[in-house]
């Protein structure tokens, strides 16, 4: 495991996201994971707002193609974490934060599929799967931000 | 040009815009127009955006002058201990300018006429402090105050409790989603991406906007109090400061143009509305980018 660890942080692409400094590689591929984030998160906290009441006005129907945008958010920080896990792939499997953030996501993704079939696909009520999903994304985005100050807590 | 420049450019906008914005949401009280009273509360909404760069580059200056001996390090402290005091309650009242455009109530006008007076008077005194730096003969003792020093205690907070930075961080993300995410969705509407919804219905969620909004300001202001100079001495800062008031200025717009509060459900908006809207979202990306590349670019 160890190894292969090392191995992945090793390979040509991690070093080059890591040290190159080509097209400032690590800043550049971070800020298109806090855009992937903002886009997925911010629309799926806004569609969370809006079944729990505010702007009820809005009918949902009009928010379906947001849907399309937001597995664009997911796509593009799930290449974009893979790249940054490389770059630091021993630091970060150590890191008690990384598999809190890991488990939070996969749960707020599951949530806002079951939003899609159950409210947008079937007029079942969200207010449960919309509560749920927001406290999901905050634990993953606070275990995010706070792997660097962890990763320091436990070495 | 320097942020030092910079600073002798705005220092004196929020003080005479902001009184002049004063004075006429005043007039559009007495004369009972509601066209004045809105072009008042943008303007003060706007007037309190420039405040945020005008206080940055204050310290921007003061890092100017450290090692000048004719010039007084504690006037400067007294200048910035008063600019601080001043620039909450401005903040507060751009916010309120902005909920009163948004949707009015009766309430409103007078606690903004009253809020937007006590600032203006606070604004008045950081002025007076800030002009005897450089002109000492026009102040007497009275500038140096037992008034609470904000931007100390702001900054104490964060540098004393480890703990306080990090949660900033994760505030800070916190807001940025918030604000992103709704003004995206608002926008896609504006553009015709998202259709099958009057406006009006949309624009309720604005005040999240707002509220991620205030959340950043607030969690910048305390990480740039902690370390004043690591953010000045930062060319990427000045982009991102700048980026920040004119992306800011973009969350007014929706709420405060006509053509948008009527747009019904199918209709589509209009070029400018458009262009504004894909401005917004372009510039608040923009802004991302740069607090992110900040550590990366600035500092070379």
């Amino acid at each position: 495991m160890e190894s292969a660890l090392a191995q992945l942080e090793q390979s040509g692409i991690a070093t080059w996201i890591r040290e190159s400094g080509v097209l400032h590689g690590y800043p550049l591929v971070l800020f298109l994971h806090t855009l992937g984030l903002s886009t997925l998160v911010g629309l799926n906290a806004a569609i969370d707002l809006r079944l729990l009441g505010v702007a009820a006005g809005i009918p949902l129907a009009s928010l379906r193609r947001t849907f399309s945008l937001m597995w664009a958010g997911l796509g593009l920080n799930a290449a974009t974490g893979t790249l940054l896990f490389m770059a630091d792939a021993t630091r970060h499997a150590s890191n008690p934060a990384f598999y809190v953030k890991l488990v939070f996501v996969a749960l707020a993704v599951v949530l806002l599929t079951q939003i899609w079939r159950r409210v947008f696909g079937a007029d079942g009520s969200g207010k449960l799967l919309a509560a749920a999903s927001l406290v999901c994304w905050f634990v993953a985005l606070s275990a995010g931000r706070l792997m660097a100050y962890i990763s320091e807590f436990v070495s | 040009m320097s942020l030092l420049h910079l600073h002798l450019l705005l220092n004196h906008l929020p003080t005479v815009a902001f009184g002049l914005a004063a004075g006429l949401l005043v007039v559009s009280w007495l004369g009972r127009s509601e066209d004045l009273k809105r072009a008042s509360c943008v303007l003060l909404f706007i007037i309190a955006l420039v405040a945020i760069p005008t206080y940055v580059t204050g310290d921007a200056a003061r890092f100017a002058l450290r090692d000048r001996e004719d010039v007084s390090a504690d006037l400067i402290a007294a200048h910035r201990e008063a600019a601080m005091l001043a620039l909450i309650p401005m903040q507060m009242t751009g916010a309120l300018a902005w909920i009163a455009v948004w949707r009015f109530r009766r309430w409103i006008l007078p606690a903004l006429v009253a809020l937007s007076f006590g600032t203006l008077a606070l604004m008045a005194r950081a002025a007076t402090v800030g002009g005897g730096i450089r002109h000492p003969e026009v102040l007497g003792k009275a500038a140096m105050s037992g008034w609470p020093d904000a931007a100390a205690i702001g900054a104490a907070l964060v540098l004393d409790y480890p703990w306080v930075w990090p949660i900033c961080e994760v505030f800070h993300f916190v807001g940025l989603c918030l604000l992103f995410g709704v003004v995206l969705l608002v926008n896609l509407r504006v553009l015709g991406v998202l259709r099958g919804v009057a406006f009006a219905d949309v624009s309720r969620l604005m005040p999240w906007a707002l509220l991620g909004f205030i959340i950043n300001v607030v969690t910048g202001m305390l990480f740039f109090l902690a370390a004043p100079d690591q953010y000045t001495q930062n060319s990427a800062f000045a982009w991102k400061i700048g980026l920040v008031v004119t992306a800011g200025a973009t969350l007014i717009y929706p709420v405060a143009s006509e053509e948008l509060r009527g747009l019904k459900p199918d209709a589509a908006a209009s070029a400018t509305a458009r262009l504004v809207a894909a401005a917004s979202v372009l510039l608040w990306t923009a802004v991302i980018f740069l607090g992110r590349f900040l550590p990366y670019l600035g500092s070379e």
